[in-house]
């Protein structure tokens, strides 16, 4: 007989209590797991995405505002526009290479879709695409559609079908090979017919731009400045932005996580203490054998901590598969300016590690009061209890 | 019967309980002085103090005034902590209501009590063995791996006491053992009293029994706090 035996003999005793208990610290382990793997996965996909845009920095209507911001790095539609004839001016800046992007919003298949307006030929270069069936557009103002590989997947789409934006029967010619980036969920068309599709006739949303020589950036961006009134961002100043908003997201995630722990904590100090209180006849019974106080707080803070460890590795599984689970919902009705960004989950080492030593500290600390009464217990009020 | 010394004495021990205007006056100066070996009763009514007293000499409460030495040693004034150590090494109890750990079999309730005796450090194997023997004893090795509400009152009651032999003290306190048993299992549980008595232990039983009070080599009788009948 040693301690660890009688603690696991008194952990399993009740065993509906002890499930119970262990699915409340469970509960909110998973919840912790959960957000927080959404939450920094969502920096590590805007990073990915911000990364496959391939600009060196993008040229944005003058008064867009932060979260449009974010649109463009996620692939979302922004609310701005500005002249085509911008683009037109800024061409001649030597040594950049500029396209432009419409990006309107549509319903694809009863789900919503963003299609982006782009100059074929140029984009294809710039964006250094392949086509993984199909062939891509042949002319500048050709009335078909070439779709990014996921957007296919999720709607059933096949080249030779034909889709409808905004009334106009448009057949599918090609399907691009992965890209990693937001291209893949993105419908393209030539620039003219989103133009004309959507009566902006004259607009684009925004520009991507590459330079040949990253050192100029800044001679660039001066000599952009100077022919248009626009507004110019590096990618890692748009993607610091971004990652900005995330980051407050990811707060809230944080917080409504430290609830979820605060509120299982409180279930182990119900649990423990109701242990006390009921076991103080068994605390009395290993004080007359001779235990001492130091003993009994031991039994105690173990069987507390045990819950911690167990339900720190069940909290890290369930939040792993909640996060599974709960991505696409989130993906599909989260916020806004989120919309895009791929919640997914995967597995980080780091934070299974944290969330077990967390569960096992808060547990710990949730024990400490309860065994501190256990062992102040006299023996003769507990051997003379019930 | 050699009685070279008092294994136990206690001095103008008094035990007052509660707080404010409600106070019991539990004990009121008891000075007893029981030898080594002695088979002693505490006999008395009912709220009288007996409890009280054996709680007092087997160190589970404190007194309020006074004294007890435990082999010539004042325990009074000890910390919880040198006061476990003795009740692990020194002392046995043996309950009315036999305060077997409910979720252990018979065989790991007196491991247990081996286990928080930091004195000696067996090994799991040598705490087997010695808990099987203790058992063997008590008439119920074949019961080694039954729960508590597996045994009869009587067979609870010789675990009990099996558990109390555990570290080998050279006290056995026994609070009314045969309280709660039927008449057979009253008898069963003597005859295993009266042997460990006969190994040298030094017993002490409270207890209501005129006939087990009658074979006392030492009876003293509680009565308002007070030691009455003492009759060395």
């Amino acid at each position: 007989m040693n301690i660890l035996k009688l603690v696991a003999r008194n952990l399993f005793r009740k065993k509906g209590r002890f499930v119970f208990t262990l699915l409340g610290i469970s509960i909110g382990m998973a919840s912790f797991v959960a957000l927080l793997s959404m939450g920094e996965n969502m920096q590590s996909v805007v990073k990915a995405q911000a990364e496959s845009l391939g600009a060196s920095f993008m040229i944005m209507p003058e008064n867009i505002c932060i979260y449009n911001q974010m649109a463009i790095v996620t692939g979302e539609t922004i609310s701005e526009s500005m002249e085509y004839k911008v683009f037109e001016d800024l061409t001649a800046v030597n040594d950049v290479t500029i396209i432009p992007h419409l990006t309107q919003k549509t319903s694809i298949k009863d789900k919503p879709s963003v299609v982006a307006g782009i100059l074929p030929r140029e984009t294809y270069a710039f964006k250094v695409w392949e086509m993984n069936e199909g062939v891509f557009f042949e002319s500048d103002d050709q009335n078909a559609v070439v779709v990014g590989i996921d957007f296919a997947e999720t709607r059933n789409l096949r080249v030779g079908e034909t889709v409808t934006v905004k009334g106009e029967q448009l057949p599918v010619i090609g399907i691009l090979a992965k890209t990693q980036g937001n291209d893949d969920m993105t419908m393209f068309a030539p620039l003219t017919v989103v133009q004309r599709l959507f009566n902006k006739d004259g607009y684009i949303s925004y520009m991507s731009a590459r330079v040949k020589d990253m050192s100029k950036i800044e001679a660039y961006e001066d000599a952009i400045l100077k022919i248009a009134n626009v507004q110019v961002a590096t990618n890692d100043k748009l993607l610091e932005s971004v990652l900005s908003i995330i980051g407050s997201v990811n707060s809230t995630l944080r917080l409504i996580a430290g609830v979820a722990l605060i509120a299982a904590a409180f279930g182990i100090i119900n649990t423990m203490m109701t242990a006390v209180y009921e076991r103080r006849r068994e605390i009395g019974i290993l004080c007359a054998l001779g235990g001492r106080a130091g003993t009994i707080f031991k039994v105690f803070l173990i069987e507390s901590g045990v819950y911690g460890l167990l339900g720190g590795c069940v909290g890290v599984v369930a939040g792993y598969v909640v996060s599974v689970f709960a991505a696409p919902i989130i993906n599909r009705e989260g916020l806004d300016m989120l919309k895009g960004v791929s919640a997914e989950a995967s597995i980080d080492i780091k934070l299974v590690l944290t969330a077990v030593i967390v569960s096992f500290v808060i547990s710990i600390l949730s024990g400490l009061y309860p065994a501190l009464k256990a062992s102040k217990l006299t023996p003769v009020e507990a051997v003379s209890y019930g | 019967m050699d009685k070279e010394y008092s294994i136990i004495k206690t001095e103008g021990l008094e035990k007052l309980y509660g707080k404010g205007a409600v106070k019991t006056h539990a004990l009121k100066g008891v000075d007893i002085e029981i030898p080594t070996g002695a088979f002693t009763c505490i006999t008395g009514p009912s709220g009288h103090g007996k409890s009280t007293l054996l709680n007092l000499i087997g160190g589970l409460d404190k007194p309020t005034a006074g004294k007890v030495f435990i082999g010539g040693v004042d325990i009074t004034g000890l910390s919880n902590g040198k006061l476990a150590a003795i009740r692990a090494s020194k002392i046995g109890f043996v309950f009315q209501f036999f305060n077997l750990l409910q979720n252990l079999t018979a065989l790991e309730n007196i491991q247990t009590a081996m286990m928080l005796n930091p004195a000696i450090k067996l090994t799991s194997k040598a705490q087997k063995e010695k808990a099987a023997e203790l058992l063997e004893l008590v008439g119920l090795l074949n019961k080694a791996d039954a729960k508590p509400y597996e045994l009869s009152g009587g067979q609870q009651q010789r675990v009990s006491i099996a558990r109390a032999l555990a570290n080998n003290p050279d006290i056995l306190l026994m609070d009314e053992p045969t309280g709660n048993l039927d008449t057979e299992s009253e008898k069963e549980v003597l005859e295993h009293i009266f042997a460990v008595h006969k190994t040298g232990k030094t017993v002490i039983i409270v207890t209501h029994n005129d006939s087990l009070a009658k074979k006392a080599e030492l009876l003293l009788e509680i009565r308002d706090g007070r030691c009455l009948n003492y009759t060395p």
